[in-house]
């Protein structure tokens, strides 16, 4: 069924957060907004379905099938969820409701479910088969991986057979090979006559699912058009920028600075390392040295094992076989590591400014310093005086890269730090930290599964394949 | 891509894990309990002979000569050490020895006080639950509405007040005022219903606190919402997701105020001349019992062993998840 929207806005008190026009959906033609964080194209997608935060109005009509809806009412569209569209959200893993079975969540979503429940199951087992997802049907949500964890939301999403469909943000911290799969999902859903509103920062997936593209920044649509013309001939400058952003196009040269591999000190060196999870073997006799001032890459699809290698090189895990020798200029604090979810890397009740203030007493530091570092990586002085929720997840992680440059570290081990940030903010946070890597001369390890990041940012690059049926393990966790 | 493996093994393992750590508890608490009780008894003031003689023939007739009889006839003359190695021995043996004062067999009373102790302290958890849980799961719906407040009113007054003031309310009013439910007693259906509720107005409190909390906290959750977006109805995605989920950790929470219910049992049994653990306790101090007064602080350690085991299988059943991560993948 085709969609139509009209004199679409969001807004917060006064301030617009979306002002879109007319926007077309036809069925069988995807269409996929891309743009930065906070540009509004999230906001878009929970303006269509009515999810909006209660703090925003919407307001715009909505055409399906014949059938208006004002926008500004929330509750007239609740009745289209699951039936007429359907929304699947972002972090899988969230949205999957911990103390449920993969089946039984797939299954509430069915139409059968309050009528014949056996029906609902039988069909959502036959789904999740479907999917490559047999064994995982008995499976909690907490033993799925990043990937199937989507499929699941997936089936769960579609089993209704809504015709529209909108994706807000799928790919966010997927490995290249689940979103392949992802897309192909998403492709499904188009071809079998549904409509797609893909919202996502990530140009690959733009890519894969052709159709239209719309750019947003700043709540409005600055560039359209099928994504073949858009993605490769942009017209508006913010779309070049965009493109411009993706690591296989970074032209930075400090890119590719960084000593030599063999020129400096030893820092970390493995001995002969072995590391296996329920009976897989996830690397072994793997003997490796870091040495100061090198950047290096550990790259590889999701469960290659290169979290675990890094914690092993880190000492935070003691391996199989083999040993791990740090060199002294490592000790007292001067080995850092980057998480890739800065929200959890701060006290989340604690005022930015006291969880600075504390690493500053405990080391001694000079007060001053966190000033000049904030200024150099161009974040506002009284960002520290909120909390680390009010802040945005790049402004975060540059916070984060402060917090470990500040103890003058010899090596900073930084293990997917951008995987959840859009492409600019991802281009802006990387070449700070490698600007303040190169100032302070320190060594750089940096865990991704982008095989074009680890090249626009490494010397050296060390693959780890992929573990044996990694994807489609379902974990035995206990 | 960050998740924890480990080999696979049983479903079982984790509660046999409980269990293992829980048995290890219980007997370390046997240990404890029963000396620091040793301990304390002998270190309370008056000679324990002049009371136990006290207890069995009346105050009018305590003389030094009987007092002595006393003493010699269960070896209260022998060296503290020695008494505590005998109680710790016949323990060993499951026997709890005799009544001092009655003469009578410690097991058989203990097992009638535990019994109607059981049945008290189930009665107010049940009411509190069923209370305080609704009251709560209707306030978290509304979060700011009218039942909310009157909730956050209620919380704060039900702690205000401590049980054996409560008690005494309660005792005026439904018993001396209204005439409507018996002052104490035991025996008849009526008897529980005030001791009962004098502990489950202070739980209640607390439980609809939590509950409310943890709903209005659970019906942000990401998955609440995917829920409604499925096609849930609001009645469907508050049975099938938030229920459970509050569940799991309002479960957590009776296990903590469990301590709360015992501590309470024994105010309130003595209040109410409940025959419990709690009441039987505080007059074998009196009478200066020994092995009564051990066994029931025995009886009493061990049913918060035991009440914290069965709240952490019925944790592990609820939420599947991993209680400790053991691997980083």
């Amino acid at each position: 069924m085709s969609m139509r929207l009209t004199h679409l806005a969001v807004r917060h008190t006064d301030t617009p957060l979306v002002e879109v026009s007319d926007l077309h959906f036809e069925p069988g033609r995807p269409v996929t907004i891309v743009g930065e964080s906070g540009s509004g194209k999230s906001l878009l997608a929970h303006a269509i379905m009515g999810t909006l935060a209660a703090e925003l109005t919407a307001s715009g009509n909505l055409t399906m099938d014949g059938q208006s809806y004002d926008l500004a009412d929330r509750a007239n569209r609740r009745r289209l969820w699951g039936r007429a569209m359907s929304l699947l959200p972002q972090e899988p893993g969230l949205a999957l409701d911990p103390t449920m079975r993969a089946r039984e969540q797939v299954a509430e979503g069915a139409g059968s479910f309050t009528t014949d429940r056996r029906a609902a199951r039988r069909s959502a087992g036959t789904l999740l088969a479907s999917l490559g997802l047999g064994q995982a049907s008995a499976a909690f949500p907490h033993a799925l991986s990043g990937g199937m964890a989507q499929r699941v939301a997936f089936a769960a999403a579609t089993i209704g057979d809504a015709p529209v469909l909108i994706a807000d943000e799928p790919s966010k911290g997927l490995d290249q090979q689940a979103r392949a799969e992802l897309a192909k999902l998403l492709k499904r859903h188009v071809d079998a006559g549904g409509s797609l509103l893909t919202i996502t920062h990530d140009l690959d997936l733009a890519r894969e699912l052709a159709g239209d593209v719309l750019v947003m920044k700043d709540a409005h649509i600055v560039e359209r058009g099928p994504a073949r013309r858009v993605l490769t001939e942009p017209a508006h400058p913010y779309t070049r920028r965009l493109l411009a952003a993706e690591p296989a196009n970074w032209t930075r040269p400090c890119a590719h600075a960084g000593a030599p591999a063999d020129a400096g000190e030893p820092l970390i060196s493995g001995e002969g390392l072995a590391k296996a999870f329920a009976g897989q073997q996830l690397f072994s006799d793997l003997s490796l040295t870091i040495r100061a001032g090198e950047r290096v890459s550990l790259s590889g699809p999701s469960g290659s094992g290169k979290t675990t290698l890094g914690n092993v090189l880190l000492r935070l895990l003691p391996p199989d076989t083999g040993y791990v020798h740090h060199a002294e200029a490592l000790h007292g604090g001067r080995l850092q590591k980057l998480y890739q979810d800065p929200a959890v890397a701060f006290p989340s009740r604690i005022l930015l400014r006291d969880s600075f203030g504390d690493v500053i007493r405990r080391h001694r530091l000079e007060p001053g310093r966190l000033g000049k570092l904030m200024a150099s990586l161009r974040l506002a002085p009284d960002l520290l005086h909120r909390m680390p929720g009010q802040v945005s997840g790049g402004e975060l992680q540059r916070l984060a890269i402060i917090r470990s440059m500040l103890l003058e570290p010899a090596l900073v081990f930084a293990d997917e730090p951008t995987s959840r940030l859009d492409l600019i903010t991802q281009q802006e946070t990387l070449s700070c930290l490698m600007d303040q890597a190169d100032r302070q001369q320190c060594a750089l390890v940096l865990v991704t599964h982008d095989d074009a990041l680890a090249d626009a940012v490494t010397r050296r690059r060390i693959p780890l394949g992929p573990a044996e049926n990694a994807i489609d393990r379902v974990k035995t966790a206990g | 891509m960050n998740a924890s493996t480990t080999t696979p093994r049983s479903p079982a393992a984790p509660a046999l894990r409980i269990l293992r750590q829980r048995a290890v508890q219980a007997a370390a608490v046997v240990v404890l309990v029963s000396t620091a009780c040793f301990a304390i008894v002998q270190s309370l003031p008056g000679d324990i002979a002049f009371r136990i003689a006290a207890g069995r023939y009346g105050y009018d007739q305590v003389t030094a000569a009987s007092a002595d009889t006393v003493r010699a006839e269960l070896g209260l003359d022998r060296p503290a050490w020695q008494q505590l190695l005998d109680w710790l021995g016949e323990l060993l043996a499951l026997d709890l020895g005799t009544s001092l004062v009655t003469g009578t067999s410690v097991a058989g009373e203990l097992g009638l006080y535990l019994s109607s102790s059981l049945q008290l302290a189930a009665a107010a958890l049940a009411l509190a639950l069923a209370g305080g849980a609704t009251v709560g799961a209707l306030a978290g719906a509304r979060p700011g509405g009218i039942l909310d407040r009157i909730t956050t009113l209620w919380v704060s007054a039900a702690r205000a007040l401590p049980p054996f003031l409560l008690g005494l309310v309660l005792i005026l009013f439904f018993s001396v005022h209204l005439g409507v439910l018996p002052a104490a007693g035991h025996g008849e259906a009526g008897n529980i219903v005030l001791p009962a509720a004098t502990l489950a107005v202070g739980l209640s409190g607390l439980f609809a606190r939590v509950t409310r909390d943890t709903v209005v906290q659970i019906r942000r959750s990401e998955y609440v919402r995917f829920a409604a977006t499925k096609g849930l109805g609001e009645r469907l995605v508050f049975l099938r997701h938030v229920l459970r989920n509050t569940g799991v950790t309002l479960l957590s929470y009776v296990g903590v105020q469990l301590l709360i219910l015992i501590e309470g049992v024994v105010v309130v049994e003595s209040l109410f001349a409940w025959p419990g653990l709690g009441h039987s306790l505080v007059h074998a101090i009196f009478w200066r019992d020994i092995p009564m007064i051990q066994a029931t602080a025995l009886a009493l350690a061990l049913l918060v062993v035991a009440l914290n085991t069965v709240v952490d299988l019925g944790a592990l059943a609820l939420d599947p998840r991993p209680r400790r991560r053991e691997v980083v993948l």
